[in-house]
């Protein structure tokens, strides 16, 4: 368990049920195996992103928030890019109560430094359940990874 | 002279769903039916073949509500099937992982239903994101509470959405003295809060409860006293968390369960021959479009004893502490009240565990393909994993969450309200319509069902 509240949220989201929605969790799942500072927190935060994760957001004490997921800019599958909150479609983000998660970013984007790692998805096969990520999004697990460790400061002599 | 009126989607629950109505002169509804129509995943299916431990992580992606419940009746219905008991410290850390849970849910909730509610003594409705007081303070209390639970939920249960800690056989990790404090602290914090939202909420339904009307779509709607009243029974296995098969005495029971088809349940085709723009959020289904229930609805229809039954707050307090009210109100008030009880289960719990404890059972065994079930006590309702167990993998699974057993009490419910309102006679269910799409496979008589039915 990292400290409460602390300074760097890293919320993977999506659902591995769904091939390539995986991304997130599966990002979180390589994070947690490394020695993170006590500063960051890791959560899988699933689908329910836009209802949960904001409550695990402190604004005394919570300055970065990071979230991993797949997107679709167009780009080649398993391809990543740094994403801004203005960046992100209207409606892009949305969880099982319709709550859009792109407009309650805007409003804390001014406290909260939010960064999105966007990948580009190659399959999702919602709403057909399909467990396992496609090679080209899976061989960005690493580079996700190392991103975000640049990211939160954190260097292991490996970059 | 009947018409019929349809409302989909239905707004602020979770997923996908539909009310198609049909109403009298006045509006009043003679018979409803409310279905998923979330498209069929077939989540059991998945399972077979998978192992013990991958059950319960697949099982709770099938929602992004309720991980936390999903993960827990998975794995107790795999220690259920292999006959596996677990340590009384990992026990307590579940319940407080599982009390947790119910917090951030119930909360959750107020923000959902709040909108259909009036700042008592004025003619105001909430709106819980408006700068001006009471709403302003009402949402900064929702918030803290769900941020105190999400962080006791991370605690016990290793992370706050979708809990890593629980395991077939136990915990992986007991929690340290200075984690047990810091949940100690923090739900003494919550229960002061939990006090508060329950006082306030209690003062917001019994001023709803008194009104006349209410007002839908700028028309004033008239609100029945016995509102969301229904025959049926309810169902629930226990106050707080929950029971399996393998206590000595199970409160639930396997033989009283059948499934029945939605075509046996719901109403066939009918026309779309009413309909009204102005309804929120732009205006129900156009005249002339065809409606078909039994064919739409992504659910079977569980019975128990033979009938329909509703789960829930109200029917754990029906059940466990005679409470006697009736109804969509009933409903509300039950779920508040359960505020503070979690509070006082964290509390209870805590004061319990001993943190130098074990929290894995010495030994695990593989399973012979038993029946095994547990049900525990989701903030919606009783949520009903079944697996069979052999060799270390699925066979067979189950899952008979909450709102499968809600759809058809809550249809009968709906007779005898003004379809505008018909809405607010299912979100007092506090739906969660993803996990309770599942494709049923015999009916009543234990027969498959119609293969053209499956092609659809």
């Amino acid at each position: 368990m990292e400290s409460l509240y602390s300074e760097i949220v890293v919320a993977g989201c999506g659902n591995p049920l769904f091939a390539d929605d995986g991304f997130g969790p599966a990002v979180v799942e390589k994070l947690k195996d490394l020695e993170l500072p006590e500063n960051v927190t890791v959560v899988d935060a699933g689908l329910g992103g836009p209802h949960f994760v904001f409550t695990l957001l402190n604004p005394e004490s919570t300055k970065t928030l990071i979230i991993v997921d797949i997107a679709d800019f167009g780009g080649e599958p398993g391809e990543l890019r740094w994403l801004s909150v203005d960046e992100l479609p209207v409606g892009s983000y949305r969880d099982a109560h319709s709550w859009d998660l792109t407009e309650p970013l805007q409003y804390i984007k001014d406290d909260i430094r939010v960064r999105v790692l966007a990948c580009q998805k190659k399959y999702v096969s919602s709403p057909e359940m399909v467990i396992g990520i496609t090679d080209e999004v899976q061989r960005a697990i690493p580079d996700a990874v190392s991103e975000i460790l640049k990211e939160i400061g954190v260097n292991y002599g490996t970059a | 002279m009947t018409k019929v009126v349809e409302i989909s989607p239905t707004t602020r629950l979770e997923g996908h769903s539909k009310l198609t109505l049909k109403v009298d002169d006045q509006g009043i509804v003679e018979r409803g039916d409310w279905l998923s129509i979330t498209p069929v995943r077939g989540i059991e299916k998945l399972a077979i073949g998978k192992t013990m431990e991958q059950v319960p992580k697949i099982a709770s992606r099938v929602c992004g509500i309720c991980p936390i419940a999903h993960t827990l009746a998975s794995t107790e219905a795999m220690e259920a099937s292999i006959g596996c008991e677990i340590p009384t410290d990992a026990k307590l850390l579940r319940i407080i992982l599982h009390a947790a849970n119910r917090i951030h849910s119930h909360a959750l909730h107020n923000i959902l239903i709040l909108p259909d509610f009036y700042i008592p003594g004025t003619e105001k409705k909430f709106n819980l994101f408006a700068n001006e007081q009471p709403a302003r303070s009402v949402m900064a209390r929702i918030v803290r509470i769900r941020e105190i639970a999400q962080t006791i939920a991370a605690i016990a249960g290793g992370e706050a959405i979708h809990p890593s800690n629980p395991r077939i056989g136990g915990m992986y990790h007991n929690v340290s003295p200075r984690a047990k404090q810091k949940m100690a602290d923090l739900a003494k914090e919550c229960l002061v809060l939990v006090h508060e939202q329950m006082e306030f909420m209690l003062d917001v339904i019994r001023n709803m409860q008194n009104r006349e009307f209410v007002e839908v779509g700028g028309k004033q709607i008239p609100l029945p006293k016995k509102l969301g009243y229904h025959n049926q029974g309810v169902m629930a296995t226990a106050p707080m968390y929950g029971s399996s098969s393998l206590d000595d005495n199970p409160t639930w029971d396997f033989t009283r369960w059948k499934e029945t088809r939605p075509w046996d349940w719901y109403m066939g085709e009918v026309t779309i021959d009413l309909e009204d723009p102005s309804y929120p959020i732009g205006g129900t289904t156009k005249v002339g479009t065809k409606a078909n229930p039994q064919m739409e609805s992504c659910t079977g229809v569980p019975t128990y004893d033979g009938q329909p039954v509703e789960v829930g707050p109200r029917a754990r307090l029906a059940t466990f502490k005679n409470f006697d009210e009736k109804g969509t109100f009933a409903q509300h008030i039950a779920r508040q009240m359960e505020y503070p009880d979690c509070c006082y289960t964290i509390l209870n719990c805590l004061d319990n565990l001993n943190t130098s404890g074990k929290v894995l059972a010495d030994h695990i065994p593989q399973g012979d393909g038993s029946m095994g079930w547990a049900a525990n006590e989701a903030p919606r309702g009783s949520n009903i994993h079944l697996a069979r167990v052999k060799d270390g993998k699925v066979r067979w699974y189950d899952m008979l969450v909450p709102t499968t057993w809600n759809f058809p009490t809550c249809s009968r419910a709906l007779t005898g309200a003004p379809w505008q309102i018909a809405e607010m006679v299912v979100r007092a269910y506090d739906p969660c319509v993803s996990c309770a799409t599942h494709m049923i496979v015999v009916n009543e008589k234990e027969k498959i069902v119609a293969q053209k039915l499956m092609q659809w």
